[in-house]
């Protein structure tokens, strides 16, 4: 469910902000002159002050006022960004953040403190630097002027309808101003209060469409008066009287007569009987609304302002735009099939060109939704340096993979998950400098955040080089616990799968940061809910790693289609290595063998048509699609190699969430579904399938 | 569990099933198509062993023939598939159900309903909502939501050596 | 303090999908399996906005509307009924009826939630 409540939207556009004002004001310290990161700096300021102030965060909003104030002198050149400055910067953006979480706070004295400081910097300038000041020419988007007018049906409003609502809408399309016409209220003895008897002129400027102001209106316009005209605001049609005969408010006769005397015509005109005071003000309120504006646009192509580097979109949108982009690839791979079929050398060159329009744009859409999850392994910097010092750890963060890209749903619902395994692997896994000395390892312990794309999947993990589990405790603990009948053997990464059991904990004490009831077991279960694995393995001394799995739901990958028996399989291309023709004397070798021989390698396989029970004959020469999964290779036996297919990738539903051996569905250019295969989870049951054999002799 | 009607009358659509007949409340049904091309999931329950592609969409196909213990003849000129949306665990979701013949989207009227009786009948109570009686016919109207609740809550094989979830100490 | 909404429709899975919705977009919602039921639920309690299906056991949508305008607490409540696209005439009887606005069959989350704001705000 997406948020919907603005106080909630604000918190999160918020945090954003916060983040990238830390990241800019620690850049800062390194490169002092660059002027983006003041101006990234300031504007996150500006939009936490100015938003925070709309949503009633007023508290933020004022204390945020003044850090803004400062930072706009820094970007005036008027002082310079000195170390004192962005540790004050750095210290008031976590009260920031204090005052959202905690809008309520009424203790000031922190705040008031770090204002304090603020101020003696402000006052006290270094050596101004000059920054080159940017201009950019806000071009504004085509807007129309409209004149809105409309009354509703006596009975409107008991019948549910609330012209307030209505209005509102109309302001949310543009620049409105507003005049409620009272002239048809009846006097108050004979009024009923139910009945609706107020009209209402509107002037609105709107970039969108006529379109969008009829919309508003949609469930009252068969029984209402409406009517709406673009008004002529690029001639100098300011004048209250030439205003006023446009509306056909007066004749142009009457005002003629009005202005050759010297007093201010509208007054004149209602005097004279041809006017209502109240079509004045509407007529005078529409004159000014496009004053007002007319000053705005030319301000506004003078200003040198900042041009947004971004728009917020409603994540509903880059939905349907992803399934149009996917809808569009299925198609294309369609006219590909046709056009190689056709004869037509146009036909073929414009299919060509298609193909290349269509991936492109499917690569730019898929990065519309993706983010970097080096986003997320920044927040953790500083986590990392602040648990390292409350426990007196020497701690290095090291991040690979910074730029692999995943959805930002999934990266905001990883969050939570990984601090809690990062803080574990503080917590528990680090040991502290002596203690690592003593082991003879380097008093700086190191955790490594790695991400990489694999296939329809993203891997994350996290490795410390601490002390590592201690299977022989775990186990002992997990019998004791009745979560595992006492003497079973299992693997490594079985056993450390009961770590994940609610209630298991082989902590003599839990310290402050972890068993704060976000436990592994939640852990295992947001990352279950993003369809995702989480496994773990260790080695006692060296260290840790979680590994998770995640698979890229949002998404159109390059493909392999194969045949196996009577259905079609598509397989992520890029976990394929090669594709080799199955000897007829190697098929029958390898009969009751735990491997292939593939030019002299080794490989471990699976025979696909035994694994979905095909019962079509099967294709003499059969296929083998080696594919590998990390370090390990398993060939893929199949009937028939078809060719490369642009994959848009469909979920299953959850009626099929328990079979693994499928990681998602797609659609053929004939129609067809075709399924995809879970690499991962194919690889494990080749390894399981070989050491079976191998076992047996 | 959701209680049967208690004195309203139903809209329904009849369907066929081996020669029986059975209904689905109207508000679940979104459309009926005719046999599409349905692609096997391997290694899948076979009550959901399959899946169509409903303009564009990836649905699962599901054969209630098999939670009546029926056989599964092959299809014929009449046979239909009927794409419903019902909750499972709380969220919407689409799915396709077989049926052998549709007949018709009808009324029944409240007096002509009456309660799923708990022993004696042939199918199993727990997937029928309440009997509708028309004529000299009886028509079985099928609790879509336990139905598709129950194939969905699947207890998770339980892993090498560890009990499945209900059985350990809390 | 949050707006009331009143969900009326004999299917489970509708009135299910309209909770999950309306709540998770901050509203208190209560619920009526008929049209009987929804005018003991709207006498007893007068929420802000009422939804209800036209076709219903018992009493039927247009019933209810028509019920709903006879009490004088519920003058001024938006009343949205539940249709199928093609249906004008249906519109403009339950228009006559009384009702504020309507949503088209079958909907999505999204579009519940703008008819709603649209109707009474957040």
């Amino acid at each position: 469910m997406t948020a919907l409540d603005p106080a909630e939207t604000y918190r999160q556009e918020a945090q954003e902000l916060l983040e990238q004002l830390e990241q800019a004001l620690l850049d800062l310290e390194h490169a002092p002159d660059d002027t983006d990161l003041i101006d990234s700096a300031f504007r996150a300021l500006h939009t936490i002050k100015g938003s925070g102030a709309m949503f009633g965060f007023d508290a933020v909003a004022a204390f945020t006022h003044h850090v803004e104030t400062a930072f706009d002198l820094v970007r005036k050149g008027k002082i310079a960004p000195s170390r004192e400055l962005i540790a004050v910067a750095l210290a008031a953006k976590d009260r920031m953040r204090l005052l959202i979480e905690q809008p309520d706070t009424v203790d000031t004295t922190p705040g008031d403190a770090i204002l304090r400081d603020l101020e003696a910097i402000v006052a006290a300038p270094e050596a101004p630097i000059v920054p080159e000041a940017p201009s950019s020419a806000q071009a504004k988007p085509s807007a129309t002027t409209w004149r809105v007018r409309f009354s509703l049906a006596k009975d409107a409003m008991a019948m549910g309808t609330n012209p307030l609502l209505l209005l509102d809408e109309l302001r949310t399309l543009g620049v409105a101003t507003i005049v409620a016409r009272t002239d048809g209220v009846p006097p108050l003895e004979v009024m009923m209060p139910t009945d609706c008897h107020l009209a209402w002129d509107v002037v609105l400027t709107t970039g969108q469409p006529r379109s969008a102001i009829e919309d508003v209106f949609m469930f009252v316009i068969d029984d209402m008066e409406l009517s709406i005209d673009p008004i002529d605001t690029t001639s100098d049609a300011t004048r209250i009287g030439e205003i006023l005969v446009d509306r056909g408010d007066v004749r142009q006769e009457a005002v003629d007569a009005a202005i050759s005397s010297q007093v201010a015509l509208g007054t004149l005109l209602v005097k004279s009987g041809h006017l209502t005071e109240d079509k004045l003000a509407a007529g005078l309120a529409e004159q000014q609304h496009i004053r007002v504006e007319a000053s705005a646009a030319k301000g506004a192509a003078k200003a040198a302002g900042q041009g947004a580097d971004s728009i917020r979109v409603p994540a509903e949108r880059l939905d349907e735009l992803m399934e149009r982009v996917g809808e569009l690839v299925i198609a294309q791979s369609r006219l590909t099939q046709v056009a190689a079929a056709s004869g037509d050398m146009d036909v073929k060159s414009i299919a060509e060109e298609i193909e290349r329009l269509a991936l492109a744009l499917r690569d730019t859409t898929m990065g519309v939704r993706t983010v970097p999850i080096g986003s997320l392994f920044g927040r953790f910097r500083r986590l990392v340096h602040d648990l390292a010092h409350e426990l007196g750890k020497q701690i290095e963060l090291v991040t690979i993979g910074e730029e692999t890209e995943l959805d930002k749903t999934v990266i905001e619902r990883l969050n939570d998950p990984l601090i809690h395994l990062i803080r574990n692997a503080i917590d528990h896994g680090l040991e502290t400098p002596e203690g690592r000395e003593a082991a003879g390892k380097s008093p700086r312990g190191r955790i490594t955040l790695s991400a990489r794309h694999a296939g329809a999947e993203v891997l994350v993990s996290i490795v410390d080089d601490g002390r590592g589990l201690d299977r022989n405790r775990i186990q002992a603990r997990a019998e004791e616990q009745g979560l595992l009948a006492p003497g079973v053997k299992l693997s490594d990464g079985e056993l450390f799968q009961v770590l994940f059991q609610p209630g298991f904990s082989t902590a003599r004490e839990v310290t402050s940061l972890s068993g704060r009831g976000v436990g592994m077991d939640v852990v295992k279960r947001t990352i279950e809910g993003l369809r995702g694995k989480i496994d773990i393995a260790s080695t006692p001394g060296s260290g840790t790693e979680m590994a998770l799995r995640l698979p890229l739901t949002l998404a159109i990958i390059d493909g392999l289609l194969v045949r196996v028996g009577t259905g079609r399989y598509v397989l992520p291309l890029s976990a394929v290595e090669e594709c080799v023709e199955l000897s007829v004397e190697e098929d029958a070798r390898s009969r009751g063998r735990s491997f292939l021989n593939i030019r002299d390698d080794l490989v471990p396989f699976l025979r696909l048509r035994e694994l979905f029970q095909a019962s079509a004959p099967a294709d003499r020469y059969q296929k083998v699609v080696i594919v590998s999964s990390g370090d390990l290779r398993v060939g893929l036996v199949v009937d028939q190699v078809i060719g490369n297919h642009q994959t848009v990738i469909k979920s299953l539903s959850k009626l099929h969430s328990g079979v693994e051996t499928f990681s998602g569905a797609t659609i053929l250019g004939d129609g067809a579904v075709a399924l995809i295969l879970d690499i991962a989870h194919l690889v494990e049951l080749g390894m399981a399938h070989e050491s079976r054999l191998k076992a047996a002799g | 569990m959701s209680p049967w009607n208690g004195g309203r009358s139903l809209e329904v659509l009849t369907l066929g099933l081996e020669g029986e007949i059975f209904a689905l409340e109207a508000t679940y049904v979104r459309e009926i198509l005719d046999l599409t091309p349905i692609t096997e999931v391997p290694n899948s329950e076979p009550f959901v062993n399959g899946l169509i592609n409903v303009r564009g969409k990836v649905v699962p196909l599901a054969d209630l023939r098999l939670k009546f213990g029926m056989e599964q003849k092959p299809p014929t000129i009449d046979t239909r598939i009927i794409v419903i949306e019902v909750a499972i665990d709380g969220n919407p979701a689409i799915v396709g159900i077989h049926a052998d013949k549709v007949y018709e989207i009808t009324q029944v009227a409240a007096s002509a309903l009456e309660e799923t009786p708990r022993i004696g009948m042939r199918w199993r109570p727990d997937y029928i909502r309440c009997i509708g009686k028309r004529g000299a016919d009886f028509i079985v109207v099928l609790d879509v939501e336990r139905i598709f609740s129950m194939a969905s809550s699947r207890e998770e094989p339980p892993s090498a050596g560890y009990p499945s979830p209900q059985l350990s100490a809390a | 303090m949050a707006k009331t909404i009143l969900s009326v429709d004999d299917s489970a899975s509708v009135r299910q999908m309209v909770k999950l919705t309306l709540s998770g977009a901050g509203y208190t919602v209560v619920q009526a399996g008929d049209g009987a039921e929804g005018l003991a639920k709207a006498r007893d309690t007068t929420v802000d906005l009422v939804v209800t299906d036209l076709n219903m056991p018992v009493m039927n949508g247009l019933n209810l509307i028509r019920e709903l305008r006879k009490l004088p607490s519920y003058k001024g409540v938006p009343i949205i009924f539940l249709t199928t696209e093609s249906d004008a005439a249906m519109k403009q009887e339950a228009k006559v009826a009384g009702a504020t606005g309507w949503i088209t069959k079958p909907f999505q989350q999204e579009q519940l939630v703008a008819v709603v704001r649209k109707v009474i705000g957040a």
